[in-house]
């Protein structure tokens, strides 16, 4: 039987006249690998933020873990193990690599801070330059670091905003790969991600939101299928007679 | 040349306690975005702090510099949540809103004291800190002004080690470089904020105790000590703390070199002059390592 890892009861957002969620309800599976996929400005961002606690929902809530955690700060949310990534990278420049690892106030859980941190420079494969300043690393270094940083804190559920944005496709396979690694091992992902290529190879379920609703649910070729999908995407099919009389 | 040295070795002991005074501002700075007009109260404060306790318990001021740090940190970790409070509650302005603040905090602090103890200046009593020190072929250095310098030195080298060899040190550093990420990271920001304003209003309000043993403790002197933390900060590149090592000493030397050679009355138009040239000339501050705040 499957656990669910997150769930989300009516979660709205309002900004003034602008419902930025709209009665979202949502539930994901533990070990899933859940995409979020819709236009420019339908709410995505908004989840996360609203999911990761930078947002206090209007009305509705969010279960991790089987804990009510819609009011929390993010950090307290982060320790408890869900972690996210931002579509632009941006480690403590001023910091080490190792450094960098070490900032993140990981669970008690990790009895050695400094041994966890090697081993996951070591399965990320950026070990050799664990004691570069973050400032001058390549983007991709980046990225790869921005990863490291959350398996830190030892999550069970990852937010991953654009994983594959900015990357070279060698990059991109590698981050993909590691994605999937993790995944086998149990860790959930939940990834925005414009790349559809990327959705239909590696998420179970694809949800589709639009103008902050939930309008899809299902595999990605259910959802791509769908008409409403189609419809948000490419706008609605206009009869030209009708339009011009 | 015995003079020159003497003025250039005097001058790097008042940098010691300058930079005590500039790298809990610039701290503060970078880990709450907050421009604290407060800084020169503090030292003030600190000053008013050492005299009193020192003639009640009638002990040397030196022995009172452990309690009036820790009497400090207290009130900054205390004072840090509403200052919190102001900056992120759905004002517009978060960062006028905190230059008020802060406002508010050095008129209080000026109005206590003044309310309290008058408008003259008070001794803060030493015994320790008296005479002075030979070096041969150099000259004299007063013992209160060497002990400073020791002391400025000594603070500034924990603190920095705290910042960058600790636990605590390393989440308070992630807040400065950008407190979203340190959030997400599982930092809890409101507590190091409270951490980082206790250990700098504990830090510059020792460095009070210092210069009031030096100068006497006067309700009128902490705009001055503002204008200075200002200078280093300029200076040494907003948000870059190694810089303020560099700067404080610059401050004393520059304040020290122009009371001797020229007038004490020129020292603040040279400086401010100073300040605006670096701010044209390389607003990175004079090593170029400073980063406008994200």
């Amino acid at each position: 039987m499957t656990e669910t890892v997150l769930e989300t009861t009516n979660l709205t957002k309002r900004f003034g006249a602008l419902t930025a969620n709209d009665d979202i309800s949502l539930s994901v599976d533990r070990g899933e690998i859940r995409g979020i996929i819709g236009p420019n400005g339908s709410g995505k961002t908004t989840l996360f933020n609203n999911l990761t606690g930078f947002y206090t929902p209007d009305e509705g809530s969010i279960v991790f873990d089987g804990t009510d955690i819609t009011e929390w700060e993010p950090h307290r949310i982060a320790r408890a193990g869900m972690a996210r990534t931002f579509q632009i990278v941006s480690p403590f420049r001023n910091m080490t690599v190792t450094q960098n690892l070490l900032a993140v106030e990981a669970p008690d859980s990790i009895e050695d801070k400094h041994a966890r941190a090697r081993e996951i420079l070591e399965f990320l494969e950026i070990d050799h330059i664990a004691d570069n300043e973050a400032r001058g690393m390549s983007g991709g270094q980046q990225k790869l670091l921005e990863l490291a940083r959350v398996l830190m804190l030892d999550p069970d559920c990852i937010l991953l905003d654009e994983p594959s944005a900015g990357v070279n496709p060698a990059l991109e396979k590698r981050i993909l790969d590691h994605i999937q690694e993790l995944n086998d091992d149990g860790t959930t992902f939940i990834m925005v991600e414009h790349d559809m290529d990327v959705m239909r190879t590696i998420a179970d379920t694809v949800t589709v939101l639009d103008q902050g609703q939930l309008i899809a649910e299902g595999s990605f070729d259910e959802v791509t299928g769908n008409d409403r999908v189609r419809e948000a995407y490419l706008g609605r099919e206009v009869d030209l007679e009708e339009v011009l009389g | 040349m015995d003079l020159f040295i003497q003025t250039l070795i005097n001058g790097l002991l008042l940098g010691g306690i300058y930079i005590s005074v500039g790298i809990g501002f610039a701290l503060v700075f970078g880990v709450l975005e907050v421009i604290d007009f407060a800084v020169g109260e503090y030292v003030m404060v600190g000053a008013f702090a050492g005299s009193v306790l020192a003639a009640g318990l009638g002990i040397d001021a030196l022995f009172v510099v452990p309690l009036v740090f820790v009497a400090f940190y207290a009130i900054g970790f205390f004072v840090q949540p509403f200052l919190h409070h102001v900056t992120t509650s759905n004002v517009p302005m978060p960062i006028l809103m905190a230059l008020v603040f802060t406002f508010g905090v050095a008129f209080f602090a000026r109005g206590g004291i003044l309310t309290t103890f008058g408008p003259n200046t008070r001794e803060v009593p030493t015994s320790i800190a008296t005479g002075g020190v030979t070096v041969s072929a150099i000259g004299t250095f007063p013992v209160a002004r060497v002990l400073t310098g020791i002391f400025g030195i000594v603070a500034v080298a924990a603190f920095l080690y705290y910042l960058y060899n600790t636990k605590g040190g390393l989440a308070i550093r992630a807040i400065a470089e950008d407190r979203t990420d340190a959030r997400l990271m599982g930092i809890n920001i409101a507590r190091y904020q409270s951490v980082a304003y206790g250990m700098y209003a504990g830090l510059t309000a020792t460095a009070g105790v210092f210069i009031g043993i030096i100068f006497a403790a006067d309700p009128g002197m902490g705009m001055q000590y503002t204008a200075f933390a200002f200078f280093m900060v300029v200076l040494a590149g907003m948000g870059y703390l190694p810089g303020i090592i560099v700067s404080g000493l610059v401050l004393g030397v520059a304040q020290a070199m122009f009371s001797t050679y020229v007038s004490g009355a020129w020292v603040f138009f040279v400086l401010f002059a100073l300040v605006y040239v670096v701010l044209l000339v390389s607003p990175q501050g004079i090593l170029g390592r400073g980063e406008p705040v994200s």
